[in-house]
């Protein structure tokens, strides 16, 4: 805005300048121009009426191209946001739809399409959702087949089986070595734990609690079936004897009964002897027994009879022998240790109980379409597992299994519409139809390797007509239903997202491209990009946004979809149901449509550059710059210069203030001190700046002033006032060079024209005076004609001195002449000069009287030219001295200009010399108005022209009747 | 005598030179255009020719530049150009003579007489004489004290003699006034003085055809005199 300003009011003083003539000049040029530009244009009027046709079809079919531009870019756009929406449902599809939830035994199981080479293929049975599925089946099928040892008997849960407590628990792991335990029937064991175990807590005297055990424990031996005597005699004392007839009754199979109390039993039993060999085998116990039981013997040992507090377990059932808990155990810690054994064993059981029960029901023959069978063959006895019912005989995809239990054996090729696994490994069998390997079934039975001896035999079937609705069911739906169609929908969404970046790309390149009437490339913005200023589209496209963002909050919560699901794509969208989908589609569609409006808008903006200049921001600026400038430009000088340097005074008192106020903290002082100084250096270079702008200008002015017209400041670099003086003084020198020109043109074109015209006069003159003198030769007696033809003679040699002093004059004034310069010597030129003059002068008695006061009186001049000023000047004296006068001519240097020499000469003019000495130089002035005499009156012009182009000056002096011209010139340098 | 042709498209100025050159006693041939004067020139035995330089279909300049490709008798340009370059130009271009217009009829009959001169008899000077001094169509015999301008006689007096065979000897140096004083009258120059000024004129007048535009006895203004290499 400033420089519009600053430009307005150059314009103005340039034109201020502009010479009248000149104003005037340029008007008839304009005129002409106008006139010219007028015709030019009603001749292209003319030619369009001829081609008007043509140009209107061509016309026509770039308009319609323009359209067909438009419409393909609109067609584009629209599109671009199909395909978006396209992206989306083919995303949430492939995302989704091929994924499934199945509710497996025990658990869910997520399983989808992946996007693994067999799921490619067509057969379900084939994919790996299939072979997960069949996998974790196989799982529960090994597991079920453990839980089921345990429970059964012949294929049905036997609750009268019994059950060793240590053992049951030691099941997974080696048992000790030697252990106490308890034998419970199932259904006994199970029915305490549903009801709970009960303890009591007892106080009681060491008789009691010595009465309330068994007086000797029974322990188990791990590893041997049955101990004879001399086995125990010799694992008690180390050597085989049989003189302790003692231990002999107590064993049986592999237990055998000890003391392992505090001699209690000696007043009952044998008497001290054996108390002492109780005592011994205690202590030897020590040696051979397992950590728990040497500590209860040290304590069996240090028993002092005081009383103690017990807590015991409430036998609601009684063990297979009919016996309590502590009839087992002769000290409290196997009692306790026992008591743990049983609750254990009854938790685990009742849990596999209950597991068994669920896969009973979970994998019923009619609700599943898998069938197994577990074949265990312990020597004779062959132990069967399976859901296989009488129904299934008919089935060909179970009916070969029903062999197995028979024979032991199984021909899986009469297996038809199924998949199995059969797993023999004692006759190394392993033969299946579906992708699980042999070595995940092995690893899956080895985890459960106690229950399952080497002769297991496992079988695992699925009937592939799927019958029953199950998760192979609808495992199967899924992959018929989506498996074809989602490699579509990749592809889909693959081919929909390059098309998006494609013309997403294509329409960012070209939006806004057009062009113009004449075809030139331009941008073209829409009534938005110009209407609605760069923040405006911001903060609409920000509503929109939020809009948008609520707008989805809204949808997701009506439909009841977690919108934060978003973000774990996978499981959520399994959820979704299909109109979210398209309604999200829709969503998207619209969204991209918004979008994408607002940002090929920016594009536009930022290829029309007016991202900038179309925003309130910029409005805002330019409003503050032009009332900057404004108050400014209508402010005082006064208000200019001391409102500037009254804020620079207060700035720095402030400051300075500011330190002193400060002073206690060094740091800050010091930092608004250098602060200061900072700033007044600032101010200080654009002071000194400002300055040397200042003076460039001024030297500017100096050097036009002193003749170089078409000298320039230098604007660059120059700020503010200084540039518009500077381009003030350029405007001036331009004005003035220019008039300039045009005057010295308009001279030299009138000396041209006189040239032009004195050669024109010249010829018909030539003949005036040849005939004039041919006239003359003839001997005319008439004195009348004569007199007559000799002033024709006169005056037509007059007329020819006046054309060629005409000639010169108007030549030198126009600058017309070459001069070449060389070392004059006055005195010498005044001799020849003499020379010259001396017999016209002694005709006229005129005495010259020379006055040379100074030696080698040099300059530098034009020969020819100097000789022109004086023989003018010597004519004149010739033409109008007064007869018998001195002529005193003198040479001096000039007292008040070191280096310059005056000639001067003086003489008594013939007539009154009542004129300006100065119009006596000017053109066609003479002395006598009356003009009778000879010459041309231009004989002191052209002196007075001649003497100042060789840089001297030619000054008239009249005081009375004395005539004196004075030549100054510059000494020549020696 | 002589055959001489006029070229000139103004009639008048023809006739009057024809008239001029008759008394003289040369046979005139006139010709308005430089194709007539070619032609003319082609036709007749010519030995000068006088041609105005603005002339209709082909000016006396042209016309010069095709005449000196197979002939290199006199030529004198007549014309109303009076400046320096147009003068400059008329020589150069192998004018032998350029005269301005309005010119004295009688200096144009000089002009054409000593150009005639020189063309028909200065060829057989002898050049043995070791007395001899010649510049163009000066010429001074030291021995018989006889100068001629063009093969006419001169007459000088003793000093203006001295002057001009000091100048002649000396040809294309400046002598000034002084210098010319001190050799001729073998004292020194005392203060300035016009009497070699004068002398120096005379001299002038009698060897020049126009003494205001000399031809030999050159004036450089403020400096001396020399006399002109030819």
């Amino acid at each position: 805005m400033g420089k519009d300003h600053r430009e307005n009011r150059e314009t103005a003083a340039a034109e201020n300048l502009q010479a009248e003539e000149t104003r005037r000049h340029e008007a008839a040029e304009t005129a002409e121009r106008t006139q010219g530009a007028e015709s030019a244009d009603r001749a292209e009027a003319e030619g369009r009426t001829a081609d008007e046709e043509q140009t209107a079809r061509k016309k026509g079919k770039k308009r319609a191209g323009k359209r067909n531009g438009r419409a393909l870019q609109k067609f584009l756009g629209l599109m671009q946001h199909v395909a978006l929406a396209v992206l989306v449902i083919a995303v949430c599809v492939v995302a989704g739809y091929s994924r499934i939830r199945i509710d497996m035994f025990q658990s869910t199981f997520t399983t989808g399409l992946y996007m693994y080479e067999h799921d490619r293929e067509d057969r379900y049975e084939d994919s790996n959702m299939f072979r997960n599925l069949f996998g974790y089946v196989l799982a529960d099928v090994v597991r079920h087949g453990v839980v089921s040892g345990q429970l059964e008997t012949d294929g049905r849960f036997d609750g009268s089986k019994a059950i060793d407590v240590t053992a049951y628990n030691y099941r997974q792991t080696e048992l000790p070595a030697q252990y106490v335990t308890a034998e419970y029937y199932l259904e006994d064991l199970l029915k305490w734990q549903s009801y709970g175990f009960e303890t009591k807590s007892e106080t009681m005297t060491a008789e009691q609690a010595a009465a309330f055990l068994a007086p000797r424990t029974r322990l188990t031996f791990a590893g041997s079936d049955n101990i004879t005597d001399s086995e125990m005699a010799e694992y008690i004392y180390g050597t085989a004897q049989d003189d302790s007839d003692g231990f002999q009754a107590d064993v049986s199979g592999n237990q055998l009964w000890v003391y392992m109390g505090d001699g209690k039993e000696a007043p009952g039993g044998e008497g001290t002897e054996e108390t002492t060999d109780a005592t011994a085998v205690a202590t030897d116990a020590i040696a051979v027994a397992d950590e728990p039981l040497a500590g209860v013997a040290y304590e069996a040992l240090g028993y002092d009879g005081e009383l103690e507090r017990n807590n015991i377990l409430v036998n609601r059932y009684q063990t297979t022998e009919g016996k309590n808990l502590e009839d087992y155990v002769s000290n409290w810690d196997l009692y306790y240790e026992l008591c743990n054994q049983v609750k254990t064993a009854a938790n685990g059981l009742a849990y596999n109980y209950r597991e068994y029960l669920n896969f009973n029901d979970f994998y019923a023959a009619n609700k599943t379409n898998m069938r197994y069978m577990i074949v265990q063959e312990t020597g004779a006895q062959r132990q069967i597992f399976t859901n296989l019912t009488a129904a299934d005989a008919d089935n060909p995809a179970f009916a070969y299994a029903a062999e197995l239990a028979e024979t032991g054996v199984l021909r899986t090729e009469a297996a038809k519409n199924a998949r199995y696994i059969y797993y023999d490994p004692s006759d190394m069998i392993y033969e299946t139809n579906t992708r699980i390997d042999e070595e995940i079934v092995r690893q899956t039975v080895q985890e459960y390797d106690y229950a399952y001896p080497e002769t297991t035999k496992i079988w695992v079937g699925v009937d592939t007509a799927y019958p029953v609705s199950d998760g192979f069911r609808q495992g199967y739906d899924v992959f018929s239903n989506y498996s074809p169609h989602l490699w579509q929908s990749l592809a889909l969404a693959l081919v929909a997202g390059i098309l998006y970046l494609l013309i997403w790309f294509y329409l960012t390149c070209v939006t806004g491209r057009d062009r113009d009437g004449e075809g030139h490339k331009c941008i073209r913005l829409q009534p938005f990009d110009k209407a609605v200023p760069t923040e405006g589209a911001l903060v609409l496209a920000c509503g929109a946004v939020a809009v948008g963002i609520g707008v989805l909050v809204m949808l997701t919560e009506f439909m009841g979809v977690d919108p934060t699901s978003l973000l774990s794509l996978s499981n959520a969208l399994l959820e979704w149901p299909r109109l979210f989908i398209g309604l999200l589609a829709v969503y998207v569609f619209a969204a991209d449509c918004i979008a994408m409006f607002f940002y090929y808008s920016l594009v536009r903006r930022i290829k029309a550059r007016t991202l900038w200049k179309n925003s309130y921001l910029n409005r805002l600026f330019g409003y503050a710059a032009r009332f900057g400038w404004k108050v400014y430009d209508n402010s005082d000088i006064v208000l200019r210069t001391w409102l500037p340097y009254a804020a620079f005074v207060l700035f720095n008192i402030a400051l300075l203030m500011f330190a002193f106020a400060h002073d206690n903290n060094g740091f800050l002082c010091l930092v608004t001190l250098f602060a200061l100084l900072a700033v007044d250096l600032f101010v200080g270079i654009v002071l000194f700046r400002n300055a040397k702008e200042q003076q460039k200008i001024v030297e500017g002015i100096e050097t036009i002033a002193g003749g170089q017209l078409e000298h320039q400041v230098d604007t660059s670099g120059l700020h503010g006032d200084n540039l518009t003086l500077a381009n003030s003084v350029n405007s001036i020198g331009k004005g003035i060079q220019e008039a300039v020109e045009i005057s010295m043109k308009d001279e030299r074109m009138k000396a041209d024209l006189i040239t032009n015209v004195s050669h024109d006069i010249k010829t018909p003159l030539t003949s005036i005076i040849n005939y004039v003198d041919l006239i003359k030769r003839e001997q005319v007696d008439n004195e009348k004609i004569r007199s007559y033809i000799n002033v024709l003679d006169e005056k037509s040699q007059r007329l020819k001195q006046l054309t060629d002093d005409l000639v010169e004059a108007s030549k030198i004034s126009s600058g017309n002449i070459s001069l070449q310069f060389e070392k004059i010597d006055l005195t010498e030129l005044m001799n020849q000069t003499l020379g010259e003059f001396s017999e016209k002068f002694e005709r006229r008695r005129l005495t010259v009287v020379m006055n040379i006061n100074v030696k080698g009186a040099v300059i530098e001049a034009d020969s020819r030219r100097i000789w022109r000023v004086i023989e003018n000047l010597f004519n004149n004296i010739f033409k109008y001295a007064m007869e018998g006068t001195r002529v005193y001519l003198a040479i001096d240097r000039v007292p008040d200009k070191a280096g310059y020499i005056a000639l001067s000469v003086k003489n008594i003019s013939e007539t009154a010399l009542n004129c300006d000495p100065d119009e006596l130089t000017e053109r066609f002035i003479r002395g006598d108005e009356s003009r009778t005499t000879e010459g041309s009156g231009l004989g002191l012009s052209i002196a007075k022209n001649l003497t100042e182009a060789q840089k001297g000056t030619f000054e008239i002096k009249l005081d009375g009747d004395l005539f004196k011209v004075i030549l100054t010139f510059p000494l020549a340098e020696p | 005598m002589a055959n001489i042709l006029i070229c000139d498209d103004d009639r008048e100025i023809v006739d009057a030179i024809e008239i001029y050159l008759l008394q003289e006693g040369y046979t005139i041939f006139k010709a308005y255009d430089g194709e007539q004067a070619i032609k003319v020139l082609k036709e007749q035995q010519i030995h000068l020719l006088i041609i105005d330089v603005m002339m209709p279909k082909l000016d006396g300049i042209h016309a010069t530049l095709k005449i000196r490709e197979y002939s290199s008798i006199p030529i004198i340009i007549l014309s109303a150009k009076s400046e320096d370059n147009d003068k400059i130009l008329g020589l150069n271009i192998g004018a032998d003579d350029y005269v301005t217009k309005p010119f004295n009829p009688l200096e144009l009959v000089a002009r054409v007489k000593s150009n005639l001169r020189r063309y028909t008899t200065l060829g057989n000077l002898n050049v043995d004489n070791n007395a001899l001094f010649q510049v163009g169509g000066l010429c001074i015999d030291d021995e018989t004290k006889e100068v001629t301008v063009d093969g006419e006689t001169v007459r000088l007096t003793p000093i203006e003699y001295n002057i001009l065979l000091l100048l002649v000897k000396n040809c294309g140096r400046v002598f000034s006034i002084n210098q010319i004083y001190e050799s001729i009258w073998n004292e020194e120059a005392i203060g300035a003085d016009n009497t070699v000024a004068v002398h120096i004129r005379h001299i002038r007048e009698k060897i020049e055809i126009n003494p205001k535009e000399p031809r030999y006895l050159k004036v450089v203004w403020g400096v001396g005199y020399k006399i002109e290499k030819q």
